[in-house]
């Protein structure tokens, strides 16, 4: 019987489950393959978070800085797992970095991997660089070195962001919404306004999912005082005269071809499952959900539960998640895990 | 781009050479013709910042094209091409060009306000097709539309009096709109007014019509309210970067 609790992953889910588990006395291993911890807000340099306003280095710094003073939490980055075997109550790790983990239950928080807009060759992504990432725009924002054209170094006059980049496409296997994009592109918007009053900004969209509360402090808000313009088209195709991007496309409702130009272009990139989701699955012995996230066993009964009995997941490594998102089921995948450990014990 | 409907396709934008060899090949005649691209590059994107300057405009920018407003509306019911929505939108994206072509029938507003009741946006779709219209005037676009003119000769009134007399406010409207003042529908309202209309209040008509009286101490207010109005005009027309204001002296006739 082992009361340690493995966490793998070390973004905004893990952190959460970590702090959790360290707030009720639980001792938890938390290894991370990155070289630091704090996950895509931190290893991606985002700027000011949705929907808090936060700066990303504060708020998810903030957590990082948490876990790593805390006694209960032992941290090892640059690591993977290697083997996991046993069961509920006793399990044993092998590291990448030849450290050998005894836990009772274990977390996977392994999170996403962002779209490679190369996927999208049309959309012009590494052929012009004038066209960047959502994630190239946030480290522009947090870098303070400003919403700039990479060709050049000019500010933009008019920038395109294109949404649903890497997501709800068929084309390319992909059939989810990667669900925080809207808002985050419409709080990217409205940062580049503020830098940049005089430059226009337009949002092609074919649906906006400024889900919940998010309605009003980023679509309308955007609309309303910063005055982003959303067109309803999915672009066709980003090329270039030259000097300019030329953005071609369908103006749906007026039933018109638009072709636009365009200083800057940003693709509003999706999460797509990680990378290592079938290694991950393999050592693990956890099932994938068909779109190639992290399987949950059921929705509503014990939360966070894989298909693995004492192994549990949270996170966007369960489909795409927003941070708070995240938290939460880090916060309910400790518990679970807690569950599973004290009903381990009563079976010992 | 494909072609998606057939309506789209526009005459002027058809193109057949009569004399054309391609490669060797004879395709003169109606064998060239082909269908010129509608690409539109002349966007004008100030157009939404100058309708926004006009009375009614002001919100214009919250219209996330929902079409409550058009599938309300009274005078669309009647004429399919009277779309609220879509003009709304063409002035968001500066289609000035696209506007251009229903420029002669935005003025059929009738204000019934149906849009402006059902609209989720709180856009105001009523006051900002007065705004459309009265941005076309100014742009030299479409003269002046009755409903404007009307508009004009009864707040002259109340401004140079500080009361409306509605025999003087029609006689004008109608002088200035070239209407003729002996109108089937007038007549007969008129010959029913005197049939159904109880003495003292027709005497009073009368005497109104003959005297023409002011509001009392009228003139400060009139001074006032004439300042006032001749500055938002002059704000209006630099909005759209027109130059100097029309004097309301050119567009109004003396009391
Ligand atoms: C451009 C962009 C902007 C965003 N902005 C916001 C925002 O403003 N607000 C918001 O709520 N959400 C935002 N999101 C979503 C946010 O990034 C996610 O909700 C959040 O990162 C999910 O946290 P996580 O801990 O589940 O996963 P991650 O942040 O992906 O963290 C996973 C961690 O696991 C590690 N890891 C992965 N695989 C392994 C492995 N095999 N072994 C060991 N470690 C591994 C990774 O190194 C990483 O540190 C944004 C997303 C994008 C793409
Ligand atoms: S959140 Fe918006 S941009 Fe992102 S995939 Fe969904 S619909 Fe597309
Ligand atoms: S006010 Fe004008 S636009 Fe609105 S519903 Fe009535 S006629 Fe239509
Ligand atoms: S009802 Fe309002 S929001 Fe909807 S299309 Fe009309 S003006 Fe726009």
């Amino acid at each position: 019987m082992n009361d340690s609790i493995l966490i793998v992953g070390g973004g905004p889910a893990g952190l959460a489950a970590a702090h959790a588990l360290a707030r009720v006395g639980r001792h938890s291993v938390l290894i991370d393959k990155a070289e630091r911890l704090g996950g895509a807000p931190i290893l991606s340099g985002y700027a000011k978070l949705v929907p808090s306003g936060e700066w990303a280095k504060d708020a998810i710094g903030g957590m990082v800085e948490r876990v790593r003073g805390d006694s209960l939490v032992e941290v090892h980055t640059g690591a993977t797992v290697r083997s996991f075997d046993g069961s509920p109550g006793d399990f044993t790790a092998q590291l990448s970095d030849g450290a050998t983990v005894r836990a009772g239950a274990a977390i996977l928080a392994t999170g996403f991997t962002h779209f490679d807009s190369l996927n999208k060759p049309e959309w012009g992504f590494g052929t012009f660089p004038d066209v960047v990432t959502t994630t190239q725009v946030e480290q522009m924002i947090s870098s303070g070195r400003g919403v700039r054209c990479p060709s050049d170094g000019r500010k933009p006059q008019r920038v395109a962001i294109l949404l649903c980049v890497g997501s709800r496409d068929r084309q390319i296997g992909r059939e989810w919404c990667s669900k925080i994009c809207c808002t985050v592109s419409a709080n990217l918007a409205m940062e580049i306004r503020e830098e940049l009053p005089d430059c226009h900004v337009y949002i092609y969209y074919m649906d906006i999912r400024t889900f919940g509360l998010y309605e009003t402090k980023y679509y309308w808000r955007s609309q309303e005082e910063f005055k982003i313009k959303y067109i309803k088209a999915r672009i066709a195709e980003v090329t270039s005269d030259g000097t300019k991007l030329i953005v071609k496309g369908e103006d749906t409702l007026v039933k018109r071809p638009v072709t636009i130009p365009f200083d800057l272009v940003v693709h509003a990139i999706g999460m797509d499952p990680n990378l290592d989701n079938k290694t991950i699955a393999s050592t693990f012995g956890v099932e994938l959900e068909p779109h190639g996230y992290l399987a949950r066993r059921n929705t509503y009964g014990n939360m966070a539960e894989t298909t693995r009995a004492g192994v549990f997941v949270a996170g966007a490594a369960t489909g795409p998640e927003t941070i708070d998102d995240s938290i939460g089921q880090g916060h309910a995948a400790a518990l679970s895990a807690l569950g599973s450990l004290g009903a381990a014990k009563a079976t010992a | 781009m494909p072609i998606h409907e057939k309506e789209l396709i526009r005459p002027e934008d058809l193109r057949t050479h009569e004399q054309l060899t391609v490669d060797g090949v004879d395709v003169s005649g109606h064998w060239s013709t082909f269908i010129r691209s509608r690409v539109v590059t002349d966007y004008n994107e100030a157009m939404q910042e100058e309708v926004a300057a006009l009375p009614g405009g002001e919100f214009i920018h919250r219209c996330w094209q929902c079409g409550s407003c058009t599938n309300a509306c009274t005078v669309n019911a009647v004429n399919p091409d009277f779309n609220p929505r879509f003009w709304i939108y063409l002035v968001r994206m500066g289609m000035e060009a696209e506007l251009l072509r229903d420029k002669d029938i935005v003025w059929q507003c009738v204000s019934c306000n149906k849009c402006t009741h059902i609209c989720p946006r709180d856009v105001n779709p009523e006051g900002v097709m007065k705004a459309i219209s009265h941005w076309l005037e100014l742009k030299g676009h479409t003269p002046k539309s009755p409903a404007m003119v009307f508009d004009e000769v009864f707040s002259d009134q109340v401004i140079r009096r500080g009361k409306i007399e509605d025999g003087r406010t029609i006689r004008r409207f109608f002088a200035r709109t070239g209407q003729a003042l002996q109108q089937d529908w007038l007549i007969e309202m008129a010959k029913r007014l005197v049939r159904h209309l109880p003495i003292g209040l027709l005497a009073r008509l009368g005497f109104s019509a003959a005297i023409a009286p002011r509001t009392r101490d009228w003139s400060r207010a009139r001074a006032a309210i004439e300042e006032y109005v001749q500055a938002e005009h002059a704000a209006q027309r630099s909005a759209l970067g027109l130059d100097a204001p029309d004097s309301p002296a050119t567009t109004r006739e003396g009391a």
